[in-house]
């Protein structure tokens, strides 16, 4: 196929990086949220070959309905095929490079350049220019210039991923055992998750990792960040997570997953008495699909991060991507997933409800916002860049008699996925293939 | 001397309802067949604006949209209805007889399109 990228070539890694992310002694320091170099790192050693989040199947039902959407700072269309299947192309035109989609979504017959009228179907093939007696006389070759299609785009339960590098591990691979655990969110009914509404956009001047981390396994700043958040949507405080009798870190190739087994603690900030309810009356048949263990996870207090910047909170039901745009700078894209199944009364108060939370206006999100950006802007300064930062919370906790699948460690008051998180960010700055990425995994891949 | 061919394009069964097919023809260009609600209609399948084959693209009404740069014409007149389409498609008069669709082309050298 003559419309496949081109594999980039890799750099040199950076030296020194041990010194900013050291997780062996819990630290790690500011650097790693301004500094330029380590960004240019990232974009090539992670964005241009980890697995991305770029769509829900649910977004692009026929032939021909797109989305548009980034792959770090790489613009993207993501378009239904005839076939059924799904293709990802660069969004530029491969005449003088110009953005040949401009919509968020939309359906349509193909995409038309504005610039010299390069035409390309759904298929990305291209299909005709203006004046196309020109090309003829030139022996132009069309079938090596359609729009160029990303290495491999899987989906897992309605998420669907593309990664830019031919030699990702499978998606299957890549997420492991962490999809028993996505499935208390995005496979606890039979016919699955959908998303409503439109993708709300939002920017912060931030590092995108901050983000990331937060949602990987920080609930330890709900109840002191979100305090005032939490009285105005609940009329009291947020749960006390250090009162729960059991709770969970999880972690797998740099993804994590923090949750404690209360059923309702996530959607009941939401403030719809109508949302608890609804997970209270879909709980006995979650038991039954997924078993006891997960029905307690449907919207307790929780949170996800797969590597690198794809995140969700069940019960808020907010899914989201942090999209790099620079060391200090972070687009964020977020949707809303509901069951398809619920019913529209349901769906629609979701989607009210993480408006008023977790939207650029929403309460829980503003207080984030501030924090996140001065954790980035204090990393200016190059004497504080250089200062260890701790990261050392629950180093002894790891889980080894557990049934659980992936590497289980005691608590959701835990810095340890944090710690895997970075790890796996260190890990593939540091590797030139997939095959120098060290495997970090010491727990088992699948629940006994 | 004005002389009039008779082409045969396809079978009737072989159109169904707003559909439209490509007539392969070397002499006088390739032929677009239209079925508009059981009305016939030949066009040249040529798009007038670029290399683009009519007969792939959709019909909407009596509009055919080119499938490469989405320019229309009005098929029953072949009317160029704006940029980038901006020169009127020829069409053919149609003879049917029996289960059999011919265009009536005048073979004037002049008026070929250019196939």
């Amino acid at each position: 196929m003559g419309n496949i990228i081109k594999t980039l070539d890799v750099t040199d890694s950076l030296t020194g990086l041990k010194d900013v992310c050291d997780l062996e002694n819990g630290r790690i320091a500011g650097k790693i949220f301004y500094d330029q170099a380590i960004y240019e790192q990232e974009l090539e050693k992670v964005f241009a070959r980890c697995w991305l989040f770029v769509a829900h199947e649910s977004q692009i039902p026929k032939t021909g309905d797109y989305i548009t959407t980034t792959m770090g700072e790489d613009e993207v269309i993501v378009i239904r095929q005839k076939s059924g299947g799904i293709k990802v192309f660069l969004n530029a035109c491969p005449h003088r490079g110009n953005k040949v989609c401009f919509a968020e979504s939309g359906s349509t017959r193909g995409f038309i350049c504005n610039y010299h009228g390069w035409s390309f179907n759904v298929e990305g093939n291209l299909i005709g220019q203006h004046e196309s007696g020109v090309y003829e006389d030139s022996n132009f070759d069309k079938s090596k210039w359609g729009l160029k299609e990303v290495a491999q785009v899987d989906s897992y339960k309605g998420l669907v991923f593309a990664t830019f590098d031919p030699e990702a591990p499978t998606l299957k691979e890549y997420l492991g055992p962490i999809t028993w655990y996505m499935d208390a969110l995005f496979d606890n009914q039979e016919d699955g998750t959908e998303f409503v509404g439109g993708c709300i956009r939002s920017t912060y001047e931030c590092n995108w990792k901050i983000a990331a981390e937060n949602f990987v396994g920080d609930i330890l700043h709900a109840g002191w960040t979100h305090d005032s958040a939490a009285r105005a949507m609940l009329g009291g405080s947020v749960a006390k997570v250090s009162d729960f009798e059991e709770s969970y870190s999880v972690n797998w190739n740099g993804h994590g997953y923090e949750f404690a087994l209360d059923t309702v603690g996530n959607v009941a900030v939401l403030g719809e008495s109508a949302l608890n309810k609804y997970l209270h009356t879909i709980k006995p048949s979650v038991a039954e699909r997924l078993g006891d263990f997960r029905s307690n996870m449907i919207g307790s207090v929780s949170s996800c991060t797969i590597f690198p910047n794809f995140s969700f909170l069940p019960g808020q039901n907010t899914v989201r991507v942090w999209q790099p745009r620079g060391p200090n700078k972070m687009e964020l894209f977020t949707w809303v997933v509901v069951n398809k199944s619920a019913p529209e009364e349901v769906k629609e108060k979701w989607r009210k409800g993480a408006m008023m939370t977790f939207s650029p206006t929403g309460v829980f999100e503003m207080d984030d916002g501030e924090n996140w950006e001065y954790c980035t802007k204090t990393a200016k300064g190059r004497v504080t860049a250089q200062q260890d930062l701790f990261v050392g919370l629950g180093m002894d906790t790891l889980l080894t008699d557990t049934p659980l699948p992936a590497n289980v460690y005691e608590g959701q008051l835990n810095e340890a996925n944090s710690r895997a998180f970075y790890q796996y960010w260190y890990d593939m700055l540091n590797s030139r293939s997939w095959n120098e990425v060290p495997n970090r995994n010491v727990g088992k891949q699948e629940a006994e | 001397m004005e002389v009039i061919e008779k082409v045969f394009l396809c079978k009737v069964s072989e159109l169904a309802e707003n559909q439209v097919k490509k007539i392969d023809n070397a002499e006088f260009g390739d032929i677009a067949v239209y079925n508009l609600g059981g009305q016939y209609y030949a066009t040249a399948d040529l798009c007038t604006h670029a290399t683009a084959s009519l007969a792939e693209g959709d019909i909407e009404d009596d509009m055919i949209t080119c499938p490469v740069h989405w320019g229309q014409f009005h098929i029953p007149t072949g009317k160029a209805q704006g940029f980038p389409c901006e020169i009127d498609l020829r069409t053919y008069p149609v003879e049917i007889e029996g289960d059999e669709i011919f265009a009536l082309i005048e073979a004037d050298p002049a008026l070929i399109a250019k196939g």
